[in-house]
């Protein structure tokens, strides 16, 4: 019935007519939701570096105040170039199959951390964690003072969004003066921002949660295993197997090849 | 192949998107670790972009394979039209995540991939069905009664 209908219609163009109408509104109804996803994704996503941080306010003459973006923190771009492509899980960077572990204790408002960072990090990280060889395992312990514990419980939460070293690394580059309270939630969140696709309000929010607790917990364990006081200080050994304090006599790539190199053998 | 087969085809590749996607939905919110051989699932579900207006998009996927499965269910044109056009959507919306991953999160998730590989298949499934019953109005009625309306 319905075919002999279709037959007696007198102009088939009109039902090709009516089909292709069909698959145009299919296509814009694809399309709108594309858009409206992707708008509402890029909308939030650029929101999220803001909405978790503190507005950096002008005073005008008036009284009045207009919030301010943040700058990025020094050395965003270089960070994320520096750690681009290497897996992350919490506080570990590189293979997690690496034939060898080194383990850094260290404190974010120590100097000689933040020499090695800057100085020696990119060398081993070139040479040995981005070629597999080697994984690395931060522990931050806080020995210098109350507000190292204020940089490690943001580097932990960092963690929990694996980019631990991202964050650590940035924090180091704008490292001030030990306990001058160089630390504050408005330098966090700007580390937070300087790294891509990071979710500062969450990271501002994990610093008092138990798996930061915990890990600060951890770390404290381990240092107290290895009698560690002072920082930064090395152990490196076969993955799985027992690790051994670096000897070094600087801090300096060229410090580390004998012991790295003896053991990736 | 008969629209009942692709229909079938459509409901069993849904529900496989499904599982995929309440895997996802489960373990961030029992805080459970993602099994995970490429290492960035769980950077990539925790980064700012696993969200939607405050919504994950691990939620949003498996509501949108629960309606392209809901669409299998129906016989009408009209029905394969929203099918397809929530499948074309999600997977343009999963090429410009794919994009993200690389480009701005630097991690990839392998179930998101297995995700939009999954949406890939129904957009290919739903669009074809589409064309079968715009086509071939016999199959549905809800196309005859388009066509006679055309």
């Amino acid at each position: 019935m319905i075919a002999s209908t279709l037959e007696m219609v007198p102009s088939m163009s009109r039902f090709f007519h009516g089909r292709n109408l069909l698959y145009v509104g299919v296509g814009s109804a694809a399309a709108v939701i594309a858009v409206v996803l992707i708008l509402v994704s890029v909308i939030g996503s650029s929101s999220a570096e803001t909405t978790g941080s503190v507005p950096v306010t002008t005073t005008t003459g008036s009284g009045s105040s207009t919030p301010a973006a943040h700058p990025k923190a020094p050395g965003a771009t270089a960070t994320a170039a520096l750690f681009r492509g290497i897996p992350q899980q919490l506080n570990q960077l590189g293979n997690p199959k690496a034939k060898v572990t080194m383990i850094e204790f260290a404190d974010p408002q120590c100097p000689y951390c933040r020499q090695y960072e800057l100085d020696t990090l990119p060398a081993i990280v070139r040479e040995y964690v981005r070629t597999g060889k080697v994984k690395l395992i931060y522990f931050g312990i806080p020995i210098i003072g109350q507000n190292s514990e204020a940089g490690l419980r943001a580097v932990y939460a960092a963690g929990l969004q694996n980019r631990l070293w991202n964050f650590s690394h940035l924090l180091y580059r704008s490292q001030g003066a030990e306990n001058s309270g160089w630390i504050t939630d408005d330098l966090l969140r700007r580390i937070g921002d300087s790294i891509p696709g990071f979710d500062t309000a969450r990271m501002m929010a994990d610093r008092q949660s138990s798996d930061v607790e915990n890990a600060l917990a951890a770390s404290a364990q381990q240092a107290t295993n290895g009698r560690v006081d002072r920082t930064p200080t090395f152990f490196a050994g076969p993955t799985g197997g027992t690790l051994q304090q670096v000897p070094l006599t600087a801090l300096t790539a060229a410090a580390f090849r004998p012991t790295l190199d003896a053991l990736v053998k | 192949m008969r629209d009942r087969h692709l229909r079938a085809a459509i409901a069993l590749v849904a529900l496989a998107g499904a599982a995929a996607a309440a895997y996802l939905v489960y373990a961030r919110y029992t805080h459970t670790q993602i099994a995970c051989t490429t290492g960035g699932c769980e950077t990539v579900q925790h980064s700012k972009y696993a969200k939607i207006a405050g919504v994950p998009v691990a939620v949003l996927g498996l509501a949108a394979y629960f309606a392209i499965l809901a669409t299998a269910l129906s016989a009408r044109v009209e029905a394969a039209a929203l099918g397809a056009a929530i499948a074309l959507g999600g997977l343009a919306f999963a090429i410009y995540l794919i994009v993200i991953q690389v480009a701005v999160i630097d991690a990839i998730c392998q179930w998101c991939l297995a995700s939009d590989a999954i949406l890939a298949v129904l957009a290919v499934l739903t669009v074809e069905r589409l064309r079968r019953l715009a086509g071939n109005p016999h199959e549905s009625s809800g196309a005859a009664r388009m066509a006679t309306r055309g």
